[in-house]
């Protein structure tokens, strides 16, 4: 298996162009080849059209034993259990797992909430999808990348393969955020698109006026598997802000005259925990997979420990 | 309450345009600062409970006005200097403080001028609201040390600045400046702070009938003794040795036992121990003393020092005559009289010259021509001329003078000191013609013929006759008018003033010809003299040796000066005085915290109320 840091090399060898090298900062070498230990795991398995590295719950012709059946006629001698007839007398056939490929699909919140600040929490969605992504092209996954934007989602078309990569690199590198957040209608949109279900990585901060629950249970009830990571930068929580100021959403542009003080940080604290608990709460009560993932939490520790002890990834 | 500052108008006029403008900027939304959020709705929940106090806000917000407004009105009152009282009843108080030598007396402590000056800030501070007040201090003169002024600083520090003088207190004077001082000034007012030690017999009997006289007064005890005379001279015909002249007094109601200390040139030369009676004074000459070469001290110690409380009379200060030797050129051709006269004074380089040698070689400060007048040569100094002839004399000879004596003489004239020329007798002689300028010293009934003056720079001496057609030489007054002469000359004078008294005007005789001299008193302190007509005029106030230093490397005088005055030795305190007309009363009208500057406090006040409202915004009590 060609390493991605040879594809990376010789893709720069080639001739990259600038915007690749400044790609090349968002996802340098380091971060390419811790890439290549993880994987991704997941709850369910669906079918697929192509065997992957993940087994599927529909019997066939896997490598690996499942089950036995009692012989029907058409079924293949080739699978009758010879030893099982020897002792019990009874026509048996062996069933075995197939193992097929997953439709993972990554949708990423490019709302102007994402880029505020620094942006540093829009840098950080893009790595852990750019990472997530690497995993399933390297498992021979089908991945499919959709940026939720204010206009309608755009996407990268599914693709699979980790030569393919530095087109979910490209991708990323190309989104940028702005517009407001309305998961609901974005993630509609998706399902409407996307009829093969699979795992669907929600990335987002999840600030939505509509309601964050609204993008997941549409999710849900189209039968993908949600899987939220929740980005969070701490910062938001306690402005460094005092005194009088008008305060404006970065997305809706709503404003309001407030006299900052003390207590005022401390009561906005505290309502940004109560909605944190919140979304985890409705996660756990909608058995959708939550991850809170901090922005200042280093990207290694993040998918390499976070992410691995988490159960997300092996 | 009045104001001392802008009238109460123009506070209005302040107050409301200042009012206006922060009224206006209150009510003025200021524009404010825009912050972006990344999810405005989290705000909104946390806000709910803010609207739900809207009013409350409101309410501060008013409260917050009434406070800025008050904060106005506080400093707009602050230009205004309201102060208790009213406005239009200020005295104008003259305050006359005693700083003569008795002032010195520390029968209270620190002294009598140091507890005069604590009673006189208490006075200070207690000055009514449209009081004002002038602090001059009163010994031989008057000086005033501050303006007729409300302002406590000025007459703190003009307090501060009293210092005793040695010298006798001039009531006269310091009347006669508060009198003028007052004059046209209402609700006038003489404060006098003294220890009644005054001589009240200068004021006239209707004097300050309309004026108000206060009275502080300063001590409580007379004990005192004191050095009230003291002087000392040379010999004439013995520089070498001196006498001196004491008197000291004993002011005490009881005896006091004292110690008489003579310092020559600052080492103990006499120790006498003297017991006075109450009141007694006693003189003492001491004759034939020597030793010393420059300065003598006197100074008294009681035995028992609660019977003398005033220090600066205890002293007594004088500074004898420099010695040098005169160079004297006699031109004669031979006289006895003239050659033993001069042998005695040892302090003279005598060179004698026969007329046809002169001139000599070298330089002298005197020549005597005996008999002969040849012109004067520009190194040979000043003149006497014994019997000059008809031609070349300083003064033109008149007619012969038969059997005439001294019938009238200059009295002061320093060349008859210590003589009494009245039974010499001459024989023959001539009158002499003196010129306008000159001086007749001697006179007989038929005409002059001592005659002093000035020839081209240099001053001669002339007696109209010879000596030995008289019984002048065979009289001790003969060598004294030779001796005298000489001295004179050499500005050497056998009466040299021992000391000065102080609290008088000094004319001090200024060697070199410099316009200006460097005084430095007693106390080491320096200050310039303009010199006029060979003198330099100093108000001296203060006992002690002084230098006089001339530019450069010119010579140095030094001259004395005493207090020595019985009636300032006097220290007895008078708790009731009469000035004139006038009876003067306690004081009264001073109070403590009446001249309390309330504008200070109302600019504490709205520190307060800033620091209050700075705090309470900082804690977001009041936004």
């Amino acid at each position: 298996m060609m390493k991605l840091t040879e594809l990376f090399q010789r893709s720069r060898s080639s001739g990259a162009s600038k915007s690749r090298k400044k790609a090349d900062l968002l996802f340098d070498d380091a971060f390419q080849r811790k890439l290549e230990t993880l994987a991704i795991v997941s709850r369910r398995v669906f079918a697929g059209r192509l065997k992957a590295e993940r087994r599927s719950s529909k019997r066939g012709s896997g490598v690996e034993f499942a089950d036995h059946r009692e012989y029907t006629a058409g079924d293949d001698f080739r699978f009758v259990d010879w030893n099982v007839y020897q002792r019990l007398g009874k026509l048996l056939v062996r069933l075995y797992e197939e193992e097929e490929d997953l439709s993972v699909y990554f949708l990423i919140d490019c709302s102007s909430s994402m880029g505020f600040g620094d942006g540093r929490k829009f840098d950080q969605a893009r790595r852990l999808a750019a990472a997530l992504a690497y995993v399933g092209l390297a498992k021979l996954d089908r991945v499919t990348i959709v940026a939720l934007q204010a206009d309608g989602s755009s996407r990268m078309p599914t693709t699979r393969g980790k030569g393919q990569v530095f087109k979910v690199f490209d991708f990323l590198r190309g989104l940028q955020p702005e517009g407001e957040t309305d998961l609901g209608a974005r993630v509609t949109q998706f399902v409407a698109a996307h009829k093969r279900r699979g795992l669907a990585v929600l990335i987002s901060d999840l600030y939505d006026p509509q309601g964050f629950e609204n993008g997941i249970n549409v999710l849900r009830y189209n039968k993908f598997e949600p899987y939220v990571i929740h980005i969070v930068d701490p910062t938001e929580a306690i402005p460094r802000l005092q005194g009088d100021v008008q305060i404006r959403d970065c997305e809706t542009g709503a404003s309001r005259e407030v006299t900052v003080t003390d207590g005022l940080l401390r009561r906005l604290a505290q309502a940004m925990r109560d909605y944190h608990q919140e979304i985890d709460r409705f996660c756990a009560r909608s058995q959708v997979t939550y991850f809170p993932a901090d922005v200042n939490t280093s990207f290694d520790e993040l998918v390499l420990n976070v992410f691995r002890h988490g159960g997300f990834l092996r | 309450m009045s104001l001392f500052g802008l009238p109460l108008a123009t506070l209005g006029a302040l107050f409301g345009g200042a009012a206006l403008v922060t009224t206006v900027l209150y009510i003025l939304k200021l524009r404010r600062r825009r912050v972006f959020v990344p999810f405005a709705p989290l705000w909104q929940r946390v806000l709910l409970d803010d609207d739900a106090n809207q009013l409350f806000s409101q309410l501060k917000r008013w409260l917050s006005l009434a406070l800025q407004l008050l904060l106005l009105a506080l400093l707009v009152l602050a230009l205004g200097d309201p102060r208790w009282g009213s406005k239009n009843d200020g005295r104008h108080i003259l305050v006359l403080v005693d700083t003569s030598a008795s002032m010195k007396s520390t029968d209270v402590a620190p002294s009598r001028l140091g507890a005069a000056k604590i009673q006189l800030l208490k006075l200070v501070q207690g000055l009514g609201a449209a009081d004002r007040m002038l602090i001059a201090k009163m010994d031989a003169g008057v000086t005033p040390l501050s303006s007729m002024t409300a302002d406590l600083g000025d007459l703190t520090e003009a307090v501060n600045r009293l210092e005793a003088s040695d010298t006798r207190v001039d009531l006269r004077r310091g009347i006669d400046f508060a009198k003028d001082v007052l004059t046209g000034l209402e609700r006038s007012e003489i404060l006098l702070v003294s220890d009644g030690a005054l001589d009240k017999n200068v004021l006239r009997s209707g004097e300050l009938k309309d004026t108000k006289c206060s009275y502080l007064h300063i001590g409580h005890s007379s004990a005192n003794v004191a050095v009230t005379a003291f002087s000392v001279r040379r010999y004439p015909l013995d520089k070498s040795r001196y006498e001196l002249m004491i008197e000291v007094t004993n002011s005490n109601e009881v005896s006091a036992t004292v110690e008489l200390r003579l310092l020559g040139d600052g080492i103990l030369v006499e120790l006498t121990e003297l017991t006075l009676e109450p009141g007694e004074s006693d003189s003492r000459f001491y004759a034939d003393l020597g030793g010393v070469s420059r300065t003598l001290e006197a100074r008294v110690v009681a035995r028992d020092p609660s019977l003398d409380y005033q220090p600066s009379d205890n002293h007594g200060y004088a500074l004898l005559p420099e010695r040098r030797r005169a160079r004297v050129a006699v031109v004669t051709r031979g006289n006895t009289y003239l050659e033993a006269a001069l042998l005695l004074d040892e302090y003279l380089d005598v060179t004698h010259v026969l007329p046809d040698a002169y001139p000599p070689a070298g330089a002298f400060d005197v020549t005597i021509f005996d008999g002969v007048a040849p012109p004067l040569d520009e190194r040979g100094g000043s003149a006497l001329y014994l019997n000059p002839p008809a031609e070349g004399g300083p003064v033109a000879r008149g007619k012969a003078l038969r059997d005439f004596g001294f019938d009238t003489w200059d009295r002061k004239s320093p060349l008859l000191r210590h003589m009494a020329p009245g039974n010499i007798q001459a024989a023959s002689g001539y009158s002499l013609r003196p010129e306008p300028g000159d001086t007749a010293v001697a006179t007989s009934d038929f005409g002059t013929f001592l005659v002093a003056g000035k020839r081209r720079g240099h001053d001669f001496v002339a007696l109209g006759f010879d000596p030995r057609d008289s019984d002048f030489v065979l009289r001790v007054g003969w060598p004294l008018f030779l001796l005298n002469t000489i001295h004179y000359f050499s500005a050497e004078e056998s009466d040299y003033l021992s000391a000065y008294k102080t609290g008088e005007v000094w004319h001090i005789p200024a060697a070199g010809d410099d316009e200006a001299l460097q005084l430095v008193d007693p106390a080491g302190n320096q200050r310039t003299l303009p010199v006029r007509h060979g003198r330099a005029a100093y108000f001296g106030d203060r006992a002690g040796f002084y230098k006089l230093v001339t530019r450069g490397e010119g010579p140095k005088q030094a001259f004395a000066a005493n207090l020595v005055d019985p009636v300032e030795s006097d220290i007895t305190p008078h708790a009731e005085i009469t000035l004139g007309a006038a009876r003067p009363v306690g004081i009264s009208g001073f109070h403590d915290g009446a001249r309390a500057r309330v504008w200070i406090y109302l600019l504490l006040g709205v520190a307060a109320l800033s620091l209050l409202e700075w705090i309470s915004y900082h804690r977001r009590m009041t936004v």
